[in-house]
């Protein structure tokens, strides 16, 4: 009843160009992650031994969240989301007023980690139909976690993105590994390797 | 803007001869098969074109032949036979207030607004409203005020911050339409309930819980209810306060009478009930919700809202919550009509506040009535640990 | 008009941090990939054509009549361009019944692609480190894109996309405020890409992409102008005239 046009529903990738729009002149620059070495995850205890080389963007989503890409992350995106506290966010909030993102619970079960990004998306990306297809136990950075896939359209644009994530909770924090992809070829393409950067992952 | 309004519907309404109690008022001349025919209004038409292109085979359409034969229904009822066959209406899955009106006659629904109307005579309301844009060809107006308004907005971004305002206004959401033109579109969808033998006082009522889930929205995110009651000079739309004000006043005018097929609609709309909920509670809009659940539970708090109820606790969190939810779930299961879920919530909400043994015995009944459930591995390993 | 924001953004970056412009490339080729001149089959997707205008604040104002307009200049200069290309170009029918939604998704996945290149290869503030090496060019659509319907044994799929936001009066004046202020601010979005696919690997073996392109597309000469400015380099292809070869090294 008030607008001819949906409201603002930024993707993902925009917010990460407008943080990065913020960013200029220079600021972080892009980093080559290379193969076989085990490499710190935002300064945090999570690490990882990545197979295969990645570039790490200099944009981040949030303080303690990085991502990598092998082609650009509107291609491929591998998400770390490492020891976010209680009251904490998954990602930075772009409209904390009208959109505030959930936060991050000390009481929080595995089965609560999907919800929890299923419900970011909806509220900061205007994601309007997000679905978590799978869910299951799995081993992960050390401990019981959970393995879970999902799937969304990107707004406004015809691109049917599939997701997989990897997480667990530790000390009340959160530890959480997201690979996201067109469906259409990428996805399948590089979810080996993702999965091997997730498997690798490990909590000292 | 808005002091002005209220006299200029008084006058429209006392112009109109008021003989009996539901005098139908006079409706302005349509033409079907309008043609675009500026520049501006060619452009947006073939943008509209486009979005309704995409629309299509959108994946957040939602097809159910009874719910958009239903719609369409009262659609037709609302503007007539005619207009009606002017617009093509895609009903939308995105959980918030709105209805969109595009200039070449495709007009949207959300999903959102199926779960806060209440009758029939609201969603009439609704319609009428939107319908009175397209009529009034609003977009064209809209686009062009918007056009000098955003340029006045660049050259302060310049000025002020040094460049940087620019790339993020450029973002920003595109047309709105004007107070002026929302205050028309009132008045003249006023009109069209009033023709077609609907309960008048429905968009009043409706504005009247908008504003209150506003308030709502609000005192659950722990900040003072906002509602302001003068619209400001930027905003788009007169206030909520404003519209409810004047659309009262021109129910009475108009007097008693009409329906308003709340049970109808009610039987409409039940089927996609649990699954609007569950749009709803995803949004992570706590005050918001709980006064939705409350407004739907006048009659009564039927499964579909007791377990929406539960969830919505739930997911928030606190350890009051958590128990709050688990009585939520309960009152559910005993009504002997509730989905598998209710276990699993149930199951989960005493896990979480350290009640394991009751917990894992209701994560049971979860998995005994859903042995194929999407997460039953997982749920098994609760179980288990 | 979520896409065309970003590529704003990202023009704003570009003209920002390209200096001089010549550093930001443009066109690029699988490296070892040759096309012998007549020796391939090309299907021309239908190209997507876009225009408007773009007011002070950046708004894209979307414009019918420019756009049948560009559509029919850019549509004769492409027939005439590909005369010249040296192949055998067909335009792609897509058969009745076929998924249009499936094609759509193509052509966003290609879309999506060549800005893609743009951002993360041609420029260089945002780069990624693996696409930097020397006489890389590694990107694709992935093979299935063989199994779309109708494409009779065809090689190569060209597709093209333009996509121009006219810088309205009050748009440029700002623009020389804004050099004066010391603050980039770019008028008008002129973007346009065209790539070939390889049909049976679905790699993409070339693309020519940039965000502010030569040529008013609502003329038959401008349009002829940004036809070969995309099709530059086009392998295989008997040698460009010099004027194109201006064209392509034009500063911006």
């Amino acid at each position: 009843m008030m607008t001819t046009r949906l409201p603002n529903r930024l993707p993902r990738h925009l917010l990460l160009v407008v943080a990065l729009a913020a960013a200029v002149p220079a600021g972080a620059s892009n980093r080559l992650i290379a193969a076989g070495g085990r490499v710190s995850i935002a300064r945090t205890p999570l690490t990882v031994t990545p197979a295969s080389e990645w570039n790490r963007l200099g944009a981040r989503p949030g303080r303690n969240a990085e991502v990598w890409t092998l082609d650009g992350d509107t291609l491929n995106a591998l998400t770390f989301y490492a020891a976010i506290g209680e009251g904490k966010t998954l990602f930075r909030q772009a409209d904390r007023r009208e959109h505030p993102l959930p936060p991050v619970n000390r009481t929080m079960l595995l089965t609560d980690i999907p919800t929890l990004l299923e419900n970011s998306y909806r509220s900061a990306l205007g994601v309007a139909t997000m679905t978590i297809d799978h869910v299951e136990p799995t081993p992960f950075a050390g401990a019981g976690g959970v393995h879970f896939s999902y799937s969304f359209v990107r707004p406004e644009e015809a691109i049917h993105v599939r997701g997989e994530g990897f997480g667990t909770l530790r000390d009340g924090k959160l530890y959480l590994i997201t690979y996201e992809a067109p469906a259409l070829y990428y996805f399948e393409r590089s979810a080996a390797a993702a999965r091997q950067v997730a498997e690798s992952a490990r909590l000292d | 803007m808005c002091r002005l309004i209220v006299p200029l519907l008084a006058a429209a309404l006392c112009a109109a001869p008021v003989q009996a109690a539901r005098e139908t008022l006079p409706l302005p001349p349509f033409t079907t098969a309008y043609q675009p025919t500026t520049v501006d209004e060619r452009g947006l038409w073939m943008e509209a074109d486009e979005d309704e292109r995409r629309m299509r085979d959108a994946p957040e359409v939602i097809r159910d032949p009874a719910l958009n034969a239903y719609a369409r229904e009262v659609l037709c009822r609302t503007v007539g036979p005619a207009r009606c066959a002017a617009i093509r209406l895609y009903i939308v899955r995105i959980p918030m207030f709105n209805a969109t009106t595009y200039a070449n006659g495709m007009m949207t629904l959300w999903s959102g607004a199926l779960l806060r109307l209440h009758s029939e005579a609201e969603l009439a309301a609704m319609f009428g409203h939107e319908f009175s844009h397209f009529e009034l060809r609003h977009t064209l107006t809209g686009f062009q005020r918007r056009r000098s308004g955003s340029d006045l907005l660049a050259w302060a971004g310049l000025l002020g911050a040094g460049g940087i305002a620019l790339p993020t206004m450029v973002v920003g959401g595109f047309y709105r339409f004007s107070r002026a033109q929302e205050a028309a579109a009132d008045m003249l969808g006023f009109r069209y309930l009033t023709a077609a033998g609907y309960v008048v006082t429905a968009p009043a009522d409706l504005w009247t819980r908008v504003m209150a889930e506003q308030d709502a929205t609000e005192i659950g995110r722990y900040r003072k209810p906002n509602q302001r009651y003068v619209a400001g000079f930027f905003d788009t739309h007169p206030t909520e306060l404003t519209r409810a004000t004047y659309l009262r006043a021109a129910a009475a005018q108009i007097g008693g009478g009409g329906v308003d097929e709340a049970a109808r609609f009610r039987a409409a709309i039940a089927p996609w009930l649990p699954r609007l909920l569950g749009d709803q509670i995803k949004r992570n809009d706590f005050g918001g919700s709980e006064y939705l659940l409350n407004q739907l539970a006048v009659d009564g708090w039927t499964t579909p809202l007791l377990f929406a109820r539960g969830e919505l606790y739930r997911e928030r969190g606190n350890p009051r919550d958590l128990s709050a939810a688990a009585g939520f779930y309960r009152e559910a299961i005993a009504h002997g009509d509730a989905p598998a879920e209710a276990y699993r919530g149930l199951g989960l909400a005493l896990l979480r506040s350290g009640q394991v043994e009751a917990g894992k015995a209701a994560l049971r009944d979860y998995l005994a009535r859903r042995a194929d459930a999407g997460d039953a591995a997982m749920i098994a390993t609760l179980i288990a640990g | 008009m979520l896409r065309i924001a970003r590529d704003m953004i990202l023009a704003c970056l570009v003209a920002a941090a390209a200096v001089p412009a010549s550093a930001q490339e443009r066109s690029a080729i699988k490296p070892g990939f040759v096309l012998p001149p007549d020796t391939a089959r090309i299907l021309l997707f239908r190209p997507s054509i876009t225009v408007g205008a773009q007011s002070t604040a950046g708004l894209f104002e979307p414009n019918a009549d420019w756009t049948a307009q560009a559509r029919e200049a850019l549509g004769a200069s492409l027939r005439e361009a590909e005369a010249h290309l040296g192949h055998t170009v067909i335009d792609y029918a897509a058969p009745d019944g076929a998924d249009a939604a499936a094609l759509a998704e193509y052509h966003a996945l290609f879309d999506t692609v060549a800005a893609a290149v743009i951002e993360f290869q041609f420029f260089p503030g945002n780069r990624l480190p693996t696409k930097k090496r020397k006489d890389q060019f590694d990107w694709g659509l992935g093979p299935e894109v063989g199994t779309l319907p109708g494409l009779g044994g065809a090689d190569y799929a060209l597709f093209v996309t333009t996509e121009d936001a006219f810088g309205s009066t009050g748009r440029k004046v700002l623009q020389l405020f804004a050099a004066l202020a010391r603050v980039s601010v770019v008028s008008g979005v002129h973007k346009g890409f065209a790539g070939l696919v390889d049909l049976h690997s679905g790699e993409l073996v070339w693309l020519n992409a940039d965000l502010q392109m030569g040529g008013d597309v609502r003329t038959p000469e401008g349009a002829r102008k940004r036809v070969r400015e995309l099709l530059a380099g086009f392998p295989g292809k008997p040698a460009d005239t010099p004027v194109a070869a201006a064209d392509a090294n034009r500063a911006r």
